[in-house]
Parts: C-alpha cells; structure tokens; sequence
C-alpha cells in the first residue's frame, strides 16, 4: 500500500472510530457512583474519570458546592442527572462529547401569612414553615408572621409548633398570597418543653445563646407557693443565674440584673418583680412564650449589656370567650378572654392579687372588734388588658396596658401610751408602694408577600412612693409636731419604633428599622415638712432629686445569609446614640453571627456581639430593690458597654426528640459603676451620684452545656454550666480582681416532666449551684473613741473587723429539690386542675446571708448563715372554662 | 378559720428566718500593731497600743496591750521627748510630755519585739465655732449653733452628753438630726438614733446653722453638754468607714465595709481632733 492509501487508510479508520468513542456513553448508560457528603462537583468528577462524561459550565453561574449523598448501583445516566441537578434547577444538554451545564433562571414565589392557633386564633410566633422537597424553611416572627420566598415549585408546605398538630398545606394557586394557617393544639400536654432556638431544628438557626419559652414549660415547672413564674423558669436555664437564695433576678452570664432588657410585648419593663423580686410582675396566664437571648443579639435589640428577654403576651382568643380562675397560696387570679367581633377584634384580660393582707385584718376584726382600728395592707397586684383588631388581612392593631404595683399600707395606729421620747401619738399613716405602668400600641402591616413591618408606640414607667405624716404632742412640754413627707421616684420611657422584615430572596432574610426613645429621670425627689405650731427649719432646702431628660436614637439592620451551602451568617449593625443635658454619647455595634454545617447534621456557631447601655441602675451591689433608681450616663460615668464572643456547637436529632448544645463565651464590659462607700441610696445627693460611685470593668466566660427531650410523655432537660466573672474597680479592693457577687463555678439544673395518663402530670427539678463569693475578716483589733482617757465616752471598747479583700471565702453550695404534681380533670363546659408543689423538699438550709455574730450569751463571735426558704408546699386550684 | 391558720403557719414557716452557726476556721492575717491616737491641740498625746486578734475572739480583753512597745512621737520628723507608759482607768497609754499644737505635723512610730514596726502620722484641725447650746427638760429637742468656715472642706462629729448625779457628763445619750431639720423622711421613718454623728459640711458650707438635734428619750437630766469636734480628713475617713461598718453587720445588701486607717504595716488610726464643749442647764 503507498504511503497516500495508508494515510487514506488512517483517515477513514480514525473518522469510523471517533463517532465510537464520542458515543461511548448515552443517556441510557448505566453508571454506579457511591459517595457520601460529597460535593456534586465531586460526583462530576468521577463521572468523568470512570465513565468519560466531560462537564463544561461556568463555576461562577452553576454552584456545584453542594454537599450530596449517592447510592447509584447501574442507574441510568439520565435518571441520575435528574436527580443530582433538578433541586439545583441545573440543566444539562449534550454537545459532543460535552455535557453542558447551565442555571435555570426562573420567576421566584412568595408564600407568606400568619400561623396561628386554629381554636383561639392566637398567633404563633416561632413556629416553622418547611417545603420539604425544596429541603427550605423559615419560621415566623414574633407577631406569627411569615415569608418563604423560593425560586423552585413546591407542592405543599409543612407547618409545625411545639403543642400543636403539625398541618400540610397544599401551595395550588397560593403563592404570592397571604395565608392564614390554622394549627390545631394537641389534646395532652406533651411536648411543651423549652426549645432551644424557636421550634425548628438547633443546626437550621444561625442564632445561637437563645432560650425559647412558651407558656407551657412556665406551668409544668414546680411553683413556689403557687405561682408558675417566667423568671423562675428562666432562672433554670444554662448560663442564668438567681440571685440570693429565694429572691428573683437574672444573673446572664456574669452579668448583673440591671444589664438585662425585659421587653413585654416590646415594651421595656424598668423592674419586673413583684414582693422584693420573689414574683415576676406578670401572671404567668398572660404569656404566650419568652425569648432569652444570652449572647449573639441580633442587631434589632440593643440598649442592655447582657441579655435581652422579649415576652410575647397572648392576644386574645378571636372565637370563643373563656378563660380561667386560680387560687394559690399567695394570691387569687382570673384571666377572661374573647371576640368582640368574632374573627375580628379580640380582647383579653387578666388581674391577680395577693390577699395575705386581707385574712390578716379579717382576723384581727374578728379578735379586736373594740380596739385599735388601725390596719394594715400588704400587697401586690397586676391588670393586664390587650385589644386586638384585624382590620383587614394586612392590617391588625394591638393595644394593651399593664398596671401593677406593690404596696404597704398602715393606717391610723392611734397609741395614747406615750413612747420612749414621751410623744403620744395622735395620727400616723404610712403608706409605701412601687409599680410598674405600661402602655403600647402596634401597628401590624403587610406591605406584600414579602415584606412585613411592625410599628410601635409604647410608654414605660416605673414609681416608687413613700408617704409618712406622723401627729404628736407631747404634754410635757407643750411641744407638739405635724409631720408630712413624701419620698417619690419616677422613671419613665415614652418610644416610637418602626420593625420591617423583609425576604427578598430564598438566601435572604432581611430586618431593618428605627427608634426613638425618649427617656424621664426624675428620680429621689423628697418633700419633708412639720407642719405643727413650731415648725423646725431645715438645714437646707437642697434638692435632693433629678430631673433629668434624654432622647436616644437608635437604627438598625441585619440579614440572614446564606453564603454558601454549608455557610450561614446573620450580620447587622445596630446603631444608636443619646443625647442627655446637652452631651451626645453614640456607638456603632456591630452583630455577627456565623454557622458552618458539618457532617452527620452538626452545626457549628459562632457570634460577635458590641452592645451598649446607656442608663445605669443606682443600687446595692447588683441587688434589686424597689428603691432602685435609673440614671443616665454623665460626663465622668460614661455609657457601659460589652463585647461578647461566644463559639458551640448544635444539634437537633433527627427525629426531634433530642436536642443538644454546647457553647463557649467570653464577654468583657466596661464602664460598669458600684458604690464605694455603701451609702444609702436614698439618701445620698443624687445630684451628684457620680461622685459616690466607683467606675469598672468586668469578665465573664466560660461553657454551658444542654441536652434536652422534647418529645414523648416524659419531657425535660439537663443542663451544665461552668462559668468565671470577674469585676475590677480602682477604688475597691485596692484595685485587684475579684468575683462578681454572684459568680458561681458550676451549676447544674435537671428539670423532668411526666405525663401520666390523661389526667395526671408529676414535674421535679433539681438546682445545685457552688458557692457565692464571700467577704469575711481577717482579724479583728481596738478602736479609738477619744482623744484623751478623761474625756466624756471613753472607755468604751470598740472593734473593728479588719477585711483582707473582697470575696475571700465562699459560701456553702447550694441545692434544692422542687416537685410538683397537677391532676386535670374535664368537665362537660370547663375543667379543673388541682397542682400541689413542693419547694425544698428536702428542707435543705441554703444560706440567705451570712455574718459575723457576736453571741452575748455564749460569749462568742463566729460566723452565722441564715436561711430563709425551708421546705414549703402549696396548693393551687385553678377553673378553666 | 381552719384554713386561716394553716395558711399563717406556712406564711411563717416562710417569713420565720432559720439562724445557725457556722464552724469555719476563719483566715487569721497575724499578729500586728495597733495603733490608736486621737490628738487633740494644745493637750498631751495619749496613744493606746494593742496587737489584733482572729476575728472571732470574743473577749475585748483580747486586744492585747503591748505594754514593751518603743512608741516615738515626732514632730514635723523631729522626734519629741519620749512617751511615759501610764495606767490610766486600768488601761496602758503612752502619753507626751509636750502638748501637740495646731500647723504641725506628728508622727507615731511603734515597734515591739517580733512584730513588723508600724507608723502612721496626721495634721491637727482647726477647732470648731459653735454657741447658744439649749434644751429643755422632758423635751428631745437640743439647739445649738456652727458657724462653718467657708471654703474650707470641714469634718464633724457631734456628741451628747447628760450630767449625772456625781455632775459629771458621764452618760452618753442617743439622738440624730431633727427629721424636718435634716430634711430627710427616711431619718422619720427608719427612727434610729446615735451616740455621735459624723458629717461634712457640704451641706453648709461656710454658714451659720442653727442645728436642732433630736433626743432618743425625753432630757431627764437638769445639765447636759454638747460635743463638736473638727476633724482631719484622716479621722472622718475612719469614723465615717467604722460607722457604716456596723451599720452594714448582718446588713442583707452591703457588702463589709472596711475600715479606714492611716497606720502603715499596722492597724489603727492617728487622726487630729479639736473637740469643743457646751454646757447647758435644762431647767
């Protein structure tokens, strides 16, 4: 063959083989890839090498990052292309030998609406809304709105929420509509344990170092004498700790209670407890749910270093009128709730008082029919009254009040016996009360599908009052005195806030507004005056109080990303500034938070937060009384202000009964005050409270570790925390670092709950935490009293107790066992519920205070611990109808 | 009614504070000087010297006299004549030949076989104006005008005193500022009475006031005398940081307050005082 005929040859034989090995693969080739959590490029990559299946696209429009699971035995290419790129919206189209791959673009839908409670109507905040083939979500927000905008068809939608009957919504012809879905509650009262983030699951909430609490969870818990309490439950939670033993008060993450914003409804609440912080100020009844946020704020919240607890108060059963009746061993409450046009305005009311006062003179009427008439009145109460009305399915307006107030009252305890300065007493009253007021009106509107927005106008105020008069005379002399003073206090917020939430795009979720607060100190005014025919005059006539206003501002933004397929960020920057007697403080804080997936459904998170305060609390050593007094920052105490790291782990089980987190911390606050010389708060010169005050910093880290059931008939949790907080103030303890008063190393708090039966539900839950810094002497010497031997008053002895530092010992751990059991039975119109809890039942003596005793019987001086919470059982019976 | 008291036994129960005592070994920092000398112009230096004790001796006599101790007294850094060890009311004081004077600075050193030596030092105060001291028998009212120097940061302490039968004023008697005088409802209603009271006189600062002081019990005696005495800002410290150290013991919220002292490497106080007296008959 010549050289022509053998290329000839070549020619034809390479042209035959070409089109051969082009078609060494088709649609129907049969191909078998096994991988796990692997990229989808991954399996491009061996389809490639084991079946020459080349891949042409532009990694800039087709993500191929997307982690996938195959098992493919002999499976037909096409089939498994389809099912590899068709939830990516990737098409695929051969070209040669290529197989092209492109990014469908396609029109997005909007589902969006309002989940609510199907009997009452009451919406859900935080329930979960989930299209399962797009493997999608979103949950709703605090008023039970939601938006899920996703760029794929999707055939039905799965609505869920702790208590509730999970609902399928078929989507045929709903998009870009807004719906209203109705869940129906569960007849028992399982599954009502706290969630961790909202109700989906732990590795799909970018948010970390949050609690959820929905009314439920409060109920279950034992009581003390009782009262189901929110800031009790609260207080059984990782990384929250108590105060003194008995007594309310949040302590997050080393923080103090006044670093805490308490938001009802939005509204910030100056001091929620009621009887010296034993009670939270609000009827347990009226809560729909409670978000305590640790850590990881988001970038709407801000004006508090440490924690931000948000309470959402029910809105008012849209259908039915009912409600509910208890007495406890402190106090009797009722709850009423209904339509005022049904499907259309609602309302809700609820009223609780304590009645010990009233036993109290009923007996002593009884026993003293004749005698002093004087009485006595001590106690608490609250009214809470909501209204909300739909006005259209975009429109709905909420209106509610709060009024609650401690009080004492001691009236016209005449003595005709003159007392040891011979004074015969003529009239007294004495009259001292604290409350809070609060008012909010919210706007809710529905611009479209897409974008929500909340606006808000609320008035906070918090007073306390104290009145005296005091009428003697004394027949000795002649003298006589009308005495009359007032001590009153008064904080108060007035605010307007505007709250968008917007879902532009499936990777998207966008929140943004503004406010402006204006804020009214008029704290410490005093008024004392004798009024008799030789009336005294006084040293001075100084005012005692302030009158302070200020007007801070604030502007936000934050977005929920998702960067990659496995990367998830929530950024945003809140920005805020006060303006106060002409000085202008401002901040720029900025908020990350960031969550990697990792295998096997594990999420990793981590946080950034900067927050400020702008207001101090003028108190005892981070202890809340009613006499507490808010004061705005000055020119030598600057605003506070904290950054926080936090950085765990999350998971949800697969089949929701179990959850598990762990997280770290690290938070560092500055410009945090504490008087250095324990004056009396109230009668010091406010005027110049700056200079009675020592300015700090402080450091709080550590771990808390949670792992909970949330599903099945016994329901509770486990949680451990471990955690170090630190303060440092020039002016104490010479300068050093010492704990925080409340600086507890371990603590650890087991909470169950039992379903027995229908009718029957046991809880117990078991507190152990180590002990709190103590300060105790370190010797003891002589004192001077006067300056010569023969001067008037010597001889007498005095002692002083020498203090080495602050916080030299600690005090004994503490622990208790609390249980309760609830017996529910149904009546043909309404049902009743018998609870009886156990405080203590192990009547552990866990100290209260302790002190250096001087024993003037024993002759001794040693160290004494008083305990205040013994064993105490309660009975509480409640109508529900 | 049964139910009333059941309902009062657990309100007790709850309201009813358990007390025990604790066996700890409390923390000891040793053995150190005390030193306590108030001085008074134009009069002697008396100064007591006594060693610290565990806190949770009981025993005033505990406060143990170092009666060997090498106590020096310097003026302006010059050391005067040496002190003479004296009994005086069955208690050891060592006391200055010289008499301390007002513009001069004094220093105390002591130093005793096995103890760290100790030294603390202070300035003398201006003595106080005061007058027209009054009060009447069966009343709880006593008067008395200060005149306050202006400018000046000033440091009192108010005492009062009723004559006994030996005409002495040998009877320390509780009072405080009259409530409508010191215009302060929480003195009215917290009715707590002192033997002395220690203030500043940011409140009147360089004016005249007429104090109206309350008594505890009614003037039972036909003669009293009214203390005031100046202080340096050393000996407020102290007396104000004592005070508020037994006002806080087994308070709920103040944390101990620590006592002020002046004395180096030791315990105590050296402070300047400059009392003045009044004496009024209350017939």
């Amino acid at each position: 063959m010549s050289l022509a005929g053998k290329l000839l040859t070549g020619i034809i034989c390479f042209l035959l083989c070409f089109p051969l090995k082009v078609s060494g693969w088709d649609w129907q080739t049969r191909v078998t890839v096994v991988v796990k959590d692997q990229p989808l490029k991954a399996v491009c990559e061996i389809l490639e090498k084991e079946y020459g299946i080349h891949f042409s696209y532009s990694r800039e429009l087709v993500d191929l990052s997307r982690k996938v699971t195959v098992t493919a035995y002999q499976q037909r290419l096409r089939s498994l292309l389809e099912q590899l790129f068709a939830p990516e919206d990737i098409r695929f189209t051969r070209v040669g030998d290529q197989l092209v791959l492109q990014q469908i673009k396609r029109s997005t839908h909007t589902i969006s609406g309002y989940v609510q409670d199907a009997v009452s109507g009451e919406k859900l905040p935080g329930a979960t809304i989930y299209a399962p083939t797009l493997k999608q979500g979103t949950t709703t927000n605090q008023y039970g709105f939601f938006s899920l905008t996703t760029v794929k068809d999707s055939n039905s939608l799965i609505i869920s929420y702790v208590g509730y009957e999970p609902a399928l919504l078929p989507l045929d012809g709903q998009t870009n509509r807004i719906l209203l879905v109705p869940l129906r509650p569960l007849a028992s009262l399982q599954e009502v344990v706290v969630s961790g983030t909202d109700k989906t699951r732990l590795q799909d909430q970018t948010q970390m170092s949050k609690v959820h609490l929905p009314l439920a969870a409060v109920k279950s818990m034992p009581r003390l004498l009782g009262e189901a309490d929110v800031m009790r439950t609260l207080q059984s939670m990782p990384g929250v700790g108590g105060g003194m033993d008995g007594v309310g008060g949040l302590h997050v993450r080393g923080g103090s209670p006044d670093q805490n914003l308490i938001l009802m409804d939005g509204t910030p609440v100056f001091n929620f407890s009621h009887f010296f912080g034993v009670y939270s100020l609000l009827n347990a009844e009226m809560v729909k749910s409670a978000d305590l946020y640790k850590g990881a704020f988001p970038a709407r919240f801000g004006g508090r270093l440490s924690s931000v607890v948000d309470i959402s108060l029910k809105d008012g059963d849209m259908r039915n009128y009912h409600g509910d009746v208890a007495v406890g061993m402190i106090s009797a409450k009722i709850n009423v709730e209904g339509p005022i046009v049904k499907d259309k305005t609602s309302f809700i009311v609820s009223a609780r008082r304590s009645y010990p006062d009233l036993l109290y003179n009923a007996a002593a009427n009884m026993e003293d029919d004749a005698g002093n008439k004087g009485t006595v009145y001590a106690y608490f109460y609250d009214v809470n009254v909501k209204v909300n009305h739909i006005f259209s399915p975009k429109d709905r307006i909420f209106l509610s009040l709060y009024k609650g107030e401690d009080n004492l009252s001691i009236k016209g305890m005449v003595d005709s016996t003159a007392d040891q300065a011979g004074r015969i007493t003529e009239n007294s009253r004495f009259q001292l009360g604290w409350g809070n007021t609060i008012g909010a009106i919210r706007w809710n509107h529905i611009y479209n599908t897409r974008l929500f927005s909340n606006v808000s106008a609320n008035y906070s105020q918090y007073a306390f009052k104290t009145e005296y008069g005091f009428q003697y005379n004394m027949p000795s002399t002649g003298q006589a005195s009308d005495l009359y003073g007032k001590y009153f206090s008064r904080m108060k917020n007035v605010g307007v806030k505007i709250d968008f939430d917007y879902r532009p795009t499936p990777n998207h979720a966008i929140r943004f507004g503004a406010a402006g607060i204006a804020h009214y100190f008029k704290p410490g005014l005093m008024d004392l005056a004798d009024k008799g025919p030789n009336p005294v005059i006084p040293l001075d006539t100084m005012k005692k109080g302030l009158d302070i206003r200020g007007t801070e501002m604030l502007l936000y933004g934050e977005d929920d990303w998702r960067l990659t397929e496995n990367l998830y960020a929530n950024i945003g920057v809140h920005l805020s500034g006060f303006l106060v007697e002409g000085r202008f403080y401002h901040s720029l804080q900025p908020r990350l938070g960031l969550r990697y997936m990792l295998p096997h459904n594990w999420a990793v998170k981590a946080s950034y937060t900067h927050m400020n305060q702008y207001i101090h609390l003028l108190s005892n050593n981070g202890t809340s009384l009613p006499t507490d007094i808010w004061v705005p920052s000055t020119q030598r105490v600057a605003p506070m202000l904290s950054r926080q790291v936090a950085a765990g782990i999350a998971k949800t089980s697969t089949n929701g009964v179990f959850e598990f987190s762990l997280e770290g911390y690290y938070k560092a606050m500055y410009n945090m005050i504490e008087y250095v010389n324990n004056n009396s708060i109230l009668t010091s010169n406010l005027e110049r409270w700056d200079e009675n005050v020592a300015l700090g910093k402080g450091w709080s880290y550590g771990g808390e570790a949670m792992i909970r059931k949330q599903k099945g008939s016994t329901t509770g949790w486990i949680g451990y925390t471990l955690a170090w907080s630190t303060r440092q103030f020039p002016d104490i303890n010479q300068g050093r670092i010492f704990p925080y008063k409340y600086d507890h190393r371990h603590d650890v708090e087991i909470v169950l709950t039992q379903q027995i039966g229908k009718h029957w539900e046991a809880s117990a839950s078991w507190h152990f935490t180590t002990g709190s810094p103590l300060t105790l002497p370190v010797s003891s010497y002589h004192g001077a009293g006067t300056a010569s031997p023969w001067d008037p008053g010597s001889g007498v002895d005095v002692s002083v107790d020498r203090y080495g530092g602050r916080y030299n010992y600690r005090a004994e751990n503490v622990h208790r066992l609390d249980v309760g059991i609830s017996h529910t039975k149904q009546k043909k119109h309404w049902s009743r519920t018998w609870n009886l809890s156990v405080f203590n039942v192990y009547n552990q003596k866990n100290p209260f205070i302790y002190y250096m005793k001087r024993d003037e019987e024993e002759k001794q001086r040693y160290l004494s611990k008083v305990t205040v919470m013994p064993i105490l059982p309660s009975i509480t019976y409640s109508i529900k109808f | 009614m049964r139910s009333f008291f059941v309902y009062g036994i657990l309100l007790t129960t709850l309201l009813t504070a358990c007390e025990e005592r604790v066996n700890i070994q409390l923390r000891y920092e040793g053995d150190k000087i005390v030193i306590n000398s108030l001085l008074q112009p134009d009069s002697v230096a008396y100064v007591r010297i006594t060693r610290s004790v565990p806190a949770n001796v009981y025993d005033e006599g505990g406060f143990t006299e170092i009666g060997n101790a090498a106590v020096t007294l310097l003026q302006n850094g010059v050391a005067m004549s040496p002190l003479q060890q004296q009994q005086i009311k069955g208690r050891t004081y060592f006391v200055s030949r010289e008499k301390v004077t007002n513009g001069n600075t004094y220093t105390i050193n002591v130093s005793a076989a096995g103890l760290t030596p100790v030294s603390a030092q202070d300035t003398l105060p201006v003595a106080p104006i005061i007058a027209d001291a009054a009060g009447q028998k069966g009343s709880t009212r006593v008067v008395f005008t200060l005149k306050d120097r202006p400018g000046a940061a000033d440091y009192y302490r108010i005492r009062l005193f009723a004559y006994g039968p030996d005409n002495q004023p040998d009877t320390a008697r509780g009072f405080r500022l009259d409530p409508a005088f010191n215009n302060n409802l929480i003195d009215v209603i917290a009715n707590t009475h002192n033997d002395a009271l220690i203030m500043d006189d940011t409140r009147f600062d360089g004016k005249t006031v007429n104090f109206v002081l309350e008594t505890q019990a009614l003037i039972n005696s036909s003669r009293m005398m009214l203390e005031v005495s100046t202080m340096t800002d050393g000996g407020f410290k102290y007396f104000r940081t004592l005070g508020m150290q037994y006002l806080g013991a087994g308070g709920l919220l103040a944390e101990p307050a620590p006592v002020y002292t002046n004395v180096h490497n030791g315990y105590g106080i050296v402070a300047g005082i400059n009392s003045r007296r009044l004496v009024f008959d209350t017939e």
